[in-house]
């Protein structure tokens, strides 16, 4: 894209290119400083310092932590259940990824190839309503609709299906990826939404002129192209979901856990090092699996239209 | 406002600001919230000026702060810290609370440890006229002395049980109805140890006779008999879940997802003015009882605030701040000047409506009360079998 801007508004001459390129180079570099100072303050020395401080250890005379290095966090991690934990979370995160994901391909094939501008654009500000309320107030709603007492038992009781409240509908973990599927739907529609704007609608209509019907036309042409922004759906939901409390404290069952549910009880007992062991652990699997996702699905091709 | 007419607020003011002024005026109040929100010191404060971090619920609003303030010459900034004594111990050791606050108010458990630290201050008995008006057994909660001086003043004080409704679960009078498998997956207890565990050491220890010494101080094989006791029971299917927070709790008894569970009194009153038949047992093993208590920081003598620090507590247990508090929350303040004060104000306080606060909890306490302790010396032992219960 720089080089495009290049050709319209530096005229050629020979010699005077390579200074032009090195000095667009330069308020690129100015351009992305302030978004840079932001990056490296606000997060990487923060997450330097976490990681480095889950080598210390826990100073019970000061009540903070001193530079003894150590394993032991790290050795905590995978006694008393820890490790569980890290597994139930990955597990919960992954069935609402996978669940809003495949909602979402559905829900933004509709938005954006059978629907004319306006209905999209009605649709997709629909999809943006659970946003309009806290987590909290969201999450809560669901133990007045699934509990004992709730919307959905009462239905199926006045209905007869039932005799008695279907007690695993609140205070399980179906509440609980029911809770993030409906809070998290958007983050997986949006990316998918956003790659469908890219497909050319001219290799559609020429599948259509050769005979194709929806569904070949679908799966053998769509899908494939809008395949980063679905990979993309699936990680933004699972990364949200890895890091969420607030469906699993309340619609999950008793004592249900989370990496961030497990976070905050190891803080309130003042243990930072294993605090941050965690933290650590955590963002370290993260980054790899963002990295594993862009080898494997090129999760790139997202930005090439964007010439970066 | 000099120039208002009627009730539109006048320009005048505005149209005065040079346009330098509004800017300079933005960077200030800028400025100043960010130093508040990143907890840097602010700028000197007035030594009759105090800075009290406390659990939200004592606070009583600007209007009790500013009778308060009248009465005992002492401006109040209230702070809420959270309630969370972890957080609030962190941030005391090794954090700047010290730098900014002057008294502190959380549940009682970590005196001990803070002062053995020097993070807080003995108070001067002395100087807390309104001291020797607090009920005895207030005055002798176990963990508020260290080394024969005090270090937490109780401000707030009143004892838990278990909620239980009326035509679901009977009559309730023992911590065992939360382990009665007759009421399996219709309990819930709180989702914390520091409550958790010492109600059910207290069942444990009275009607299991098992080897307890303290409840709210277990050792590590006291509090392993206790771990195993709860994991045994969640993993049989006990509790419908463990609950956290006011309106979570007072959801699962009014919509009465649980019949059964240990929790906070208030939950009762407001569960039945839903029209839920609920009410706090007598549970024949005794009470669960906590203190809120005032705390000296260290800072606040090192400011120069030793004198109003001392002044403005004597006025909470002055009858005034019990009074509101009682009506604002129905919390106790464990002195009878409430009830004195009440009287002589019986414009502003219903003096029946504050005895029969006093009374309720004088009652609970004139049986047997184990003293819920936020420190216990295992407290990081504590985590460890919490977090095995959770992943049971």
């Amino acid at each position: 894209m720089v080089a495009e801007v290049e050709e319209r508004v530096v005229p050629h001459e020979p010699g005077a290119h390579e200074n032009v390129s090195a000095r667009w180079r330069l308020a690129t570099f100015f351009l992305a400083l302030p978004s840079l100072v932001v990056f490296v303050g606000l997060g990487f020395i923060p997450l330097a310092l976490v990681v480095t401080w889950s080598f210390w250890s826990f100073d019970p005379d000061t009540y903070w932590i001193k530079p003894a290095w150590s394993l032991a966090s790290y050795a905590a991690l995978l006694e008393n259940g820890r490790a569980t934990v890290f597994l139930r979370t990955a597990g919960l995160a992954a069935l609402t990824a996978t669940a809003s994901t495949l909602l979402a391909v559905p829900a933004a094939t509709v938005v954006c190839l059978l629907s004319r501008p306006r209905r999209a654009a009605l649709l997709l500000a629909l999809f943006t309503i659970p946003f309009f309320t806290s987590g909290l107030v969201r999450a809560f709603a669901w133990r007045l609709v699934l509990g004992r007492q709730g919307v959905v038992n009462n239905a199926l009781m006045s209905l007869g299906v039932v005799q008695t409240p279907v007690e695993w509908l609140l205070f399980s973990d179906f509440a609980v990826v029911l809770g993030m599927v409906a809070a998290y739907l958007p983050f997986a529609i949006i990316p998918i939404v956003l790659v469908f704007g890219r497909i050319e609608y001219s290799v559609i209509r020429a599948s259509q002129d050769l005979g194709a019907g929806f569904w070949t036309m679908f799966s053998t042409i769509v899908l494939p192209l809008v395949m980063p922004g679905i990979v993309a759906s699936f990680l933004f939901v699972f990364i949200v979901a890895v890091g969420t409390s607030m469906e699993i404290q309340l619609l999950g069952g008793a004592g249900a856990s989370s990496i961030s549910i497990m976070i905050n009880d190891v803080l309130r007992v003042v243990n930072f090092p294993l605090a941050f062991a965690i933290a650590t652990v955590v963002v370290t699997l993260l980054i790899v699996l963002v990295i594993v996702a862009n080898r494997a699905l090129r999760l790139s091709r997202l930005f090439e239209s964007l010439g970066v | 406002m000099a120039h208002n007419s009627g009730n539109r607020p006048s320009l005048g003011v505005f149209s005065q600001l040079t346009r330098r002024r509004l800017v300079q005026n933005g960077v200030l109040g800028a400025g100043a919230l960010a130093a508040g929100s990143l907890g840097i010191p602010r700028a000197a404060r007035a030594a009759d000026e105090i800075i009290f971090w406390a659990t939200g619920t004592l606070d009583i609003g600007d209007a009790g702060w500013k009778i308060i303030a009248n009465d005992s010459g002492v401006k109040v900034q209230f702070t809420d810290n959270g309630n969370d004594p972890g957080p609030v111990v962190a941030r005391l050791a090794a954090g700047n609370a010290n730098d900014i606050f002057d008294i502190g108010g959380l549940q009682g458990g970590s005196e001990k440890e803070l002062a053995r630290r020097g993070l807080i201050a003995p108070w001067d008995l002395s100087q807390i006229p309104n001291y020797a008006s607090l009920w005895q057994w207030a005055k002798d909660i176990p963990y508020l002395t260290y080394e024969g001086k005090a270090y937490g003043i109780p401000t707030v004080i009143n004892a838990d049980s278990i909620i239980a409704l009326r035509d679901k679960a009977g009559n309730v009078d023992s911590y065992g109805a939360i382990f009665d498998p007759r009421l399996k997956g219709k309990t819930a207890m709180e989702d914390a140890w520091i409550n958790s565990v010492i109600f059910t050491a207290i069942y444990l220890k009275s009607s299991e006779n098992a080897k307890i010494a303290e409840p709210g101080n277990l050792t590590a094989d006291e509090l392993g008999l206790v771990m195993e006791f709860l994991i045994k029971h969640k993993r049989d299917g006990q509790f419908r879940t463990f609950w956290n927070g006011w309106e979570q709790g007072l959801q699962l008894v009014a919509n009465q997802e649980v019949w059964v569970m240990t929790g906070w009194e208030p939950i009762v009153y407001a569960a039945r003015m839903r029209g839920v038949d609920c009410y706090y047992a007598v549970p024949k093993e005794g009470y669960e009882g906590w203190g809120n208590n005032a705390i000296l920081l260290k800072g606040a003598v090192n400011r120069g605030r030793w004198k109003a620090a001392h002044q403005l507590v004597n006025a909470l247990l002055s009858g005034f701040y019990g009074c509101k508090l009682g009506m604002l929350r129905g919390y106790v303040v464990p002195t009878d000047n409430n009830v004195a004060y009440a009287t002589a104000n019986s414009s502003a306080f219903d003096p029946a409506s504050v005895r029969e606060l006093a009374e309720h909890v004088k009652q609970k306490f004139a049986g047997k009360v184990y003293w819920q302790n936020t420190r216990p010396d295992n407290f990081q032992l504590y985590e460890t079998w919490w977090q095995r219960l959770r992943n049971a």
